[in-house]
């Protein structure tokens, strides 16, 4: 990571500037996909409650659970780390796979198909709810701007400033 | 206003030579500082030594510590566990309590009735109460009996039980308060109403010290860089949060570090992570001063004790962004990053292993700021001024 913005003055370091610089290439990684990983999705699992309040989080989070949501169900290599038995195990293993699968494929789809329509479901939870902010601010900003003309003072100022 | 003469400091137990709550500890030291600039000190604790149980396991009488006069009075035998237990759990939900259910809960919290008796009795010869922590059927029974020279010191977190209203009008009765930071003093005042002309920071002191920096890393066999943390290993405290992403960070940047435990309790077995249990003071100063980075994962602190320590060991802290008072201590120091979730954490952890010359320079920026605001000399004036002004 670049660290030249990280001098703040002769004398010191600015941790809020590295953190405000950090923070800025990591919104920027994460628009970009570079932590879509079910394994961060996995571990921010004891995170959530601070996570709720980041707007921007939420669609991450969100992206990270997409890919977090599938459980595995095709077809595996099967080995036998038991260099004696390798070639019976296996074959016992593919056997006993070939009768299961028929039972854990059926069983799987159908939760894999639960989830994602469930993560579907908060994507255009949070998506709407998005949207609804975006524009009842857009509103707010609107009405301001015309209470401060009503009141002859700049957009923007406070009222009572 | 004249100088108080003659201090009572009233807390659930007194730590003598053996680790408790920080709380409590902290009130210890202070009650050893004012002894120590010539004033009457009592320290009012009962005879019990395991938060847990709250057993009578001193006993009860007076001695006298370090210069400080120790009273210790039994517990009250006839507390009902369970229904104190099944009130805590109510609040802990975040029900609503009827007055009468908040009374109840205080009432069979630890409680000393000889304890109440002997500040009842005694009162008029103490110019301050001092009294903490806020939670405790003890502090909340004693602060009342005086209030109008009582001062909590609350190390008071943002909780379900902090919102109590029986634990408002204990701080709307009281004279005011003893607070560990601005945040915590600003937390009361939005929480609880609490006027913050009525409080004063003034925080502990840290005794200043030298660690050899490799010296735990040689004693212990560790080879790769290492982050550290101390302290209980609990779900409040943020360590599940901790080793998930320092598994994920090995996983994802492939890069080598270790997580080094000290405390007690639970923690994921795994072969980067060392669990060194409980650890003597030098060797704990070590253990900071080598790491690359202090981590604090905590959200509820009031001060964070363990986190001046390792500034003042040189180390750079991490801690996250919705603890408050951690943040403001990074913030104001210099000496520490915090994060939101796991990417900054990657990121941050990634620029304080790559750049020891910023991991230095932060460190020296933290050591500075504990001599400068946390020395004993700067925390004795401003508990001195509190005493004085409030």
């Amino acid at each position: 990571m670049n660290t030249d913005i990280l001098e703040i003055g002769a004398d010191g370091v600015d941790a809020a500037a590295v953190v405000e610089r950090i923070r800025k290439i990591v919104d920027e990684k994460i628009a970009a996909g570079a932590y879509a990983d079910a394994r961060i999705a996995a571990a921010e699992r004891t995170n959530l409650a601070q996570l709720k309040n980041d707007e921007q989080f939420a669609g991450f989070y969100l992206q990270c659970l997409r890919d977090a949501v599938y459980v595995d169900i095709s077809d595996f290599e099967i080995r036998e780390r038991r260099a004696r038995l390798a070639p019976l195990l296996v074959r016992l293993k593919k056997a006993i796979w070939s009768l299961l699968k028929f039972y854990t494929y059926r069983l799987w789809s159908q939760q894999n198909q639960v989830n994602g329509l469930l993560v579907t479901g908060l994507e255009s939870v949070d998506e709407k709810s998005s949207e609804k902010i975006r524009a009842l601010e857009a509103r707010v900003a609107e009405l301001e701007k015309r209470l401060a003309a009503l009141e002859g003072r700049p957009a923007g100022e406070p009222p009572g400033a | 206003m004249a100088a108080p003469r003659s201090i009572a400091i009233v807390a659930p137990r007194y730590p003598e030579g053996e680790t408790v709550g920080g709380a409590e500890t902290l009130l210890r030291r202070l009650a050893e500082r004012l002894a120590a600039g010539g004033l009457e000190v009592a320290f009012l604790a009962t005879c019990a030594r395991d938060h847990f149980t709250w057993a009578n396991e001193w006993p009860a009488g007076r001695s006298e510590v370090r210069g400080v006069v120790v009273h210790r009075f039994p517990v009250n035998a006839d507390r009902n566990v369970p229904l104190f237990l099944a009130r805590q759990a109510a609040i802990d939900r975040g029900e609503t309590l009827s007055r009468a259910e908040q009374l109840e809960w205080l009432r069979h919290s630890v409680n000393s009735d000889a304890l109440l008796e002997h500040l009842r009795a005694e009162g008029a010869r103490y110019d301050r109460v001092l009294a903490g922590p806020y939670l405790f059927g003890l502090v909340y029974h004693a602060a009342l009996l005086h209030p109008e020279k009582t001062l909590l010191v609350p190390c008071l977190h943002d909780e379900p039980f902090a919102r109590q209203p029986v634990i408002r009008e204990m701080f709307e009765a009281v004279r005011g308060g003893l607070f560990n930071s601005e945040p915590e003093l600003e937390l009361a005042a939005r929480l609880l109403g609490f006027d913050p002309r009525r409080g004063a920071v003034v925080g502990m002191g840290i005794e200043e010290f030298e660690a050899d920096s490799s010296a735990f890393a040689r004693r212990r066999g560790l080879r790769a860089p290492y982050v550290f943390y101390c302290g209980r290993r609990e779900a409040g405290k943020g360590t599940p949060l901790l080793t998930d992403y320092v598994r994920v960070f090995r996983e994802r940047t492939g890069r080598e570090i270790e997580l080094v435990c000290a405390g007690s309790g639970p923690l994921d077995a795994a072969p980067y992570i060392r669990d060194v249990g409980f650890l003597s003071e030098s060797e704990k100063r070590e253990a900071m001063a080598g790491a690359v980075a202090f981590i604090h994962p905590s959200l509820l602190e009031s001060f964070g004790i363990v986190l001046l320590e390792a500034f003042m060991a040189g180390a750079p802290g991490l801690v996250r962004a919705g603890g408050t008072v951690l943040r403001r201590l990074c913030e104001r120091s210099g000496g520490g990053l915090w994060f939101r979730h796991y990417p900054d954490f990657e990121a941050e952890l990634m620029l304080l292993m790559d750049d020891p010359a910023l991991r230095r320079r932060m460190g020296a920026q933290a050591r500075a700021f504990v001599r400068r605001e946390y020395g004993w000399p700067a925390v004795e004036a401003r508990l001195r001024r509190a005493l004085e002004e409030l």
